[in-house]
């Protein structure tokens, strides 16, 4: 059975005909095209496929895109503004905060999550918020770095 | 020396920073072809099992379906790394849960997987066997029933006299240990994207080692080599486990060949850990090592049993390593290996990050430990004692050059604050020690280990690499920009670096053994200074000066000494040197394959050009109550000669950490039947940001002659004692010694307890 839904994804509406069973992930990256989105683990552990869903943290990968009706979504190809990198982009950059850069766009957005409620986050607080989100290369160290760095900016 | 140089050592933002960071960079998954259909495989339930008949019939009638292949579509040719033993579908039995059986295609993944359930496989199950030292016994079942003993792999080596040294030893200690399966666990899976069309198979790969990959692929499906064209996609992580040992890229190739349609397969999580990425060779290492009264080594005997798992891959190399690297870390005059590589009815064991190092040092670090305590004498000292120095040449041939390994545990034990501690201990709290050594490439396929690359400087000035080594995430795309620039005298925004393609690059190893920086590092300088060469003769013209006597910085060509003299640039050389009558582009050719040898029939011979050193310490508690062990600091010293890009090299001994934490204390599946549990991120536990101990990390001054501008290898250094350093700290610390892997809280309990009886 289809459904008729509504996405806005990164300030973009877009009206799509999904099965009810189709997943966030899977609407992102193969209808709109939006690849940035990763998937890992496919059962919301890895963190790779986190997307912002009315500011809130979601893994697209264990959310139905027919849940998604109507809301606002902001994927890492939705940050930085007129061609500008964000802020925790740059950072990453900066401070080495990647290596083979597949968890990458999961890591920045979900950073960015915790700096839009908290602007000033504690070493602990950072840690502990950004745990949902496994890297194999970094060792994480770089990755908090880049975080913290935005942070104390 | 690296203040010297303009752009090595410099801390240089990633070459391809901006497309990861945006999600712009393409990875396996994301690489998509008009009319492309899925592929699904369909595996094994069974450890071992012997394929009576499998029935297509139903799965080829669903629509959407675009072909179904079985072994009978095969050539039926084994393939491997090092022993041709595993097919590309699984030909009259299976021999490990996960086993490539049937393959669909189809419009959608969908269809892919409703016709893989109506694919009927007849099984008749057979008795596995899982325990190596169990299938060397003479009656256990055949996994493959041409190796007797199921033994796949003997190397056996005596040097010095071992028996007579063991006499002369003061103190002798003997244990035995026990590592386990260690999966890469890389955030991205294992895919492949396969095109077949005018004869030409064209396969888009997240491998690490394309050129391999070609000739693997070409071999099974009855190519030229010149017919396969593999293209590196972005890679999401590698570590050894995508150096293409399994039979993603095998299928895809086949399906595509067979339907005439893109085929895209790509691992799920489950597949990947049931038949992916080649997990870490478990070893059972029998140790004895003999010591003089101050802690020199006198003697080691060893006795390996290493778990090949069904099929060969790179278990064969990992073993040799297993049995023989370790001596080029400590002085050794006499020791005796005798080491199996047994086949067992589960996942086919592989290359990680490490390549045999890891799984032996568990047990070595650990005999080292034993003896300076039975000894009454500090382990840092008794390493250091042993610790190999240049111009050491090992047992076995390893030749070494550059070694600071001495400064690197002196650094060490500074950074942990080992003589502080050790004069106030904290009950419960402990240090431990390890050390390495691992090699910069390694001459084993057959005896060639070099590396080659072409740039061509653009008529703007801009200077293009190819290359076919491939970045992994390991960054040596940027280091390799970097050599170059240095080499060239350019800015380094002026450099660029192809993706790593068999078509239009040389032929390049790819990336395994730590080799990049090192081989290729020296023919990408290789190649820039051949394009200098052809720079320099072209602005020798216009300066009317002998192209010897000019020299080239920030992209300036001047007279040297005389910066502020007549000067032309790269790009007016480039241009001029092109558009004149019978003018040419600069294009410069390097190629550089180094000092060392393939190992002879009894094993000796000296591995690789240059050899890299660690030193690693911890300090943990250990709560008596729950076994729990809590790593309050961790500290990693490397010799890796000149770090060209230290944000890099920190990267790769911070990443190696985690994964060396991981496989000391938490990392590993239970398996039933041959078959793990839970294959999956929620019970197969990777560390995480939360997890991290307070790590200190640095690089001795060093410099290696035979490298591009002193540097050497480090991809894979800091992994490999971190297991042991834990076990020693923990025996520091509460007096057990933990000899299996993962050291849970569990296994520490049980240690107390039993010492709390005995003592």
């Amino acid at each position: 059975m289809k459904r008729l839904i509504t996405l806005t994804v990164n300030d973009q509406e877009y009206q799509l005909e999904v099965p009810a069973y189709r997943l966030l992930v899977d609407v992102l990256r193969e209808d709109l095209e939006l690849t940035g989105t990763k998937e890992g683990c496919g059962i919301g552990v890895c963190g790779a496929c986190t997307v912002l869903l009315d500011g809130k943290l979601v893994s697209s990968c264990l959310t139905l895109a027919a849940k998604a009706d109507g809301s606002r979504i902001t994927t890492i190809e939705g940050l930085g503004k007129n061609g500008a990198l964000h802020p925790l982009q740059r950072s990453f950059i900066e401070h080495g905060g990647f290596q083979c850069g597949f968890c990458t766009p999961g890591q920045i957005i979900t950073a960015k999550a915790l700096l839009d409620i908290n602007h000033n986050p504690t070493e602990e607080e950072v840690k502990e918020w950004m745990s949902g989100n496994l890297c194999r290369c970094t060792g994480y160290y770089k990755i908090l770095e880049s975080i913290l760095a935005v942070a104390r900016a | 020396m690296a203040t010297e140089f303009a752009v090595v050592g410099k801390r240089l933002p990633r070459f391809e920073g901006n497309e990861k960071v945006t999600g712009e960079a393409r990875y396996i998954a994301d690489i998509t072809l008009p009319g492309v259909i899925q592929g699904k495989i369909l595996r094994s339930p069974y450890p071992h099992a012997r394929i009576l008949n499998i029935d297509t019939s139903r799965a080829r009638r669903l629509p959407g379906v675009r072909g179904v292949v079985t072994a009978q579509d095969t050539l039926k040719r084994r393939w491997g790394a090092f022993q041709q033993d595993q097919p590309v579908l699984a030909i009259d039995k299976v021999r490990y849960v996960g086993e490539e059986v049937a393959a669909v295609a189809a419009v959608d993944e969908e269809t892919a997987l409703e016709a893989l359930s109506l694919i009927d496989v007849e099984y008749e199950e057979l008795p596995p066997v899982f325990d190596p030292e169990a299938a060397m016994e003479p009656d256990a079942p055949l996994v493959h029933e041409d190796k007797e003993r199921n033994i796949a792999m003997r190397i056996n080596v005596e040097r010095g006299d071992v028996a007579q040294a063991f006499a002369h030893a003061h103190c002798v200690v003997e244990e035995a240990f026990q590592s386990t399966l260690h999966w890469h666990a890389a955030i991205e899976t294992i895919g492949s994207v396969a095109h077949f069309s005018g004869g030409k198979l064209t396969l888009w790969m997240n491998t690490q080692t394309l050129f391999m990959a070609r000739h693997r692929v070409a071999w099974a499906m009855g190519l030229r080599e010149g017919d396969v064209r593999i293209i590196q996609s972005a890679v999401g992580g590698g570590f050894g486990g995508k150096s293409c040992d399994d039979n993603n890229a095998m299928v895809c190739a086949l399906l595509a060949m067979k339907t005439g349609r893109p085929v895209r397969i790509i691992n799920e999580r489950e597949e990947e850990f049931l038949a992916g990425s080649r997990p870490r060779v478990p070893m059972k290492v029998y140790i004895k090592m003999g010591f003089r009264r101050d802690g020199l080594i006198l003697a080691k005997e060893l006795r390996i049993i290493a778990d090949n798992g069904a099929y060969t891959g790179k278990a064969a190399g990992i073993l040799s390593v297993a049995a023989l690297r370790h001596d080029t870390c400590y002085k050794f005059e006499n020791v005796k290996t005798d080491a199996y590589l047994v086949y067992t009815n589960k996942i086919p064991t592989g290359a990680f990050r490490g390549f045999g190092n890891p799984s032996i040092e568990f047990a070595l670090e650990q005999a080292l430990d034993m003896g300076a305590e039975k000894l009454g004498l500090d382990p840092v000292a008794v390493a250091r004692l042993n610790a190999a120095e240049p111009g050491y040449v090992s047992p076995h041939g390893n030749r070494v050059g550059s070694c600071e390994l001495k400064k690197c545990i002196d650094e060490a034990a500074r950074l942990i604050g080992w003589e502080e501690k050790q004069k106030h201990k904290v009950l419960g709290r402990g240090l431990g020690v390890g050390c390495t050594a691992h090699v910069s490439g390694k001459r084993h396929f057959g005896d060639y280990d070099g590396g080659s690359a072409l740039i061509k400087v653009n008529e703007d000035g801009k200077v293009y690499i190819w290359s076919g080594e491939g970045e992994i995430g390991q960054g040596t795309n940027t280091v390799l920009c970097q050599i170059a620039a240095e080499e060239l005298g350019v800015p380094i925004e002026d450099v660029e670096i192809s993706t790593a393609d068999t078509d239009l690059t040389p032929y390049c190893h790819g990336a395994y053994a730590s080799r990049l920086t090192y081989i290729a590092g020296n023919a990408v300088k290789a190649a820039a200074a051949e394009a200098k060469r052809q720079l320099l003769e072209v602005a020798g013209e216009s300066l009317e000066a002998n192209p010897q006597d000019l020299e080239i910085q920030g992209g300036r060509i001047y007279v040297q000494g005389a910066p502020e003299g007549r000067s032309t640039t790269v790009a007016e050389a480039a241009y001029s040197r092109l558009f004149r009558r019978g003018g040419a582009p600069i294009v410069g050719f390097g190629s550089f394959d180094p000092d060392s040898q393939l190992s002879d029939q009894n094993r000796y011979g000296n591995e690789s050009g240059a050899y890299n050193f660690a030193c690693q310490a911890a300090e943990v508690a250990v709560d008596t109550e729950t076994g729990q062990v809590k790593v309050l600091s961790y500290v990693s010293v490397a010799d890796c000669g000149t770090v060209v890009n230290p944000v890099g090299a920190e990267g790769q001994l911070e990443g190696s950490i985690a994964q060396g934490l991981g496989y000391a204390l938490a990392e590993g599946l239970t398996m039933e039947e041959g078959r793990p549990l839970n294959p999956n991120f929620h019970d197969y536990k990777i560390l995480t940001m939360a997890d991290m101990p307070p790590f200190q990390r640095d690089f001795v001054p060093s410099y290696e002659p035979t490298g591009p501008f002193g540097a050497k290898g480090l991809g894979e250094l800091g992994m490999d004692p971190v297991a042991a350093v834990i076990a020693n700290a923990i025996n520091d610390a509460v007096g057990v010694r933990i000899t299996t892997l993962p050291i849970t809280p569990e296994k520490v309990l049980k240690a107390l307890r039993e010492k709390g009886k005995t003592g």
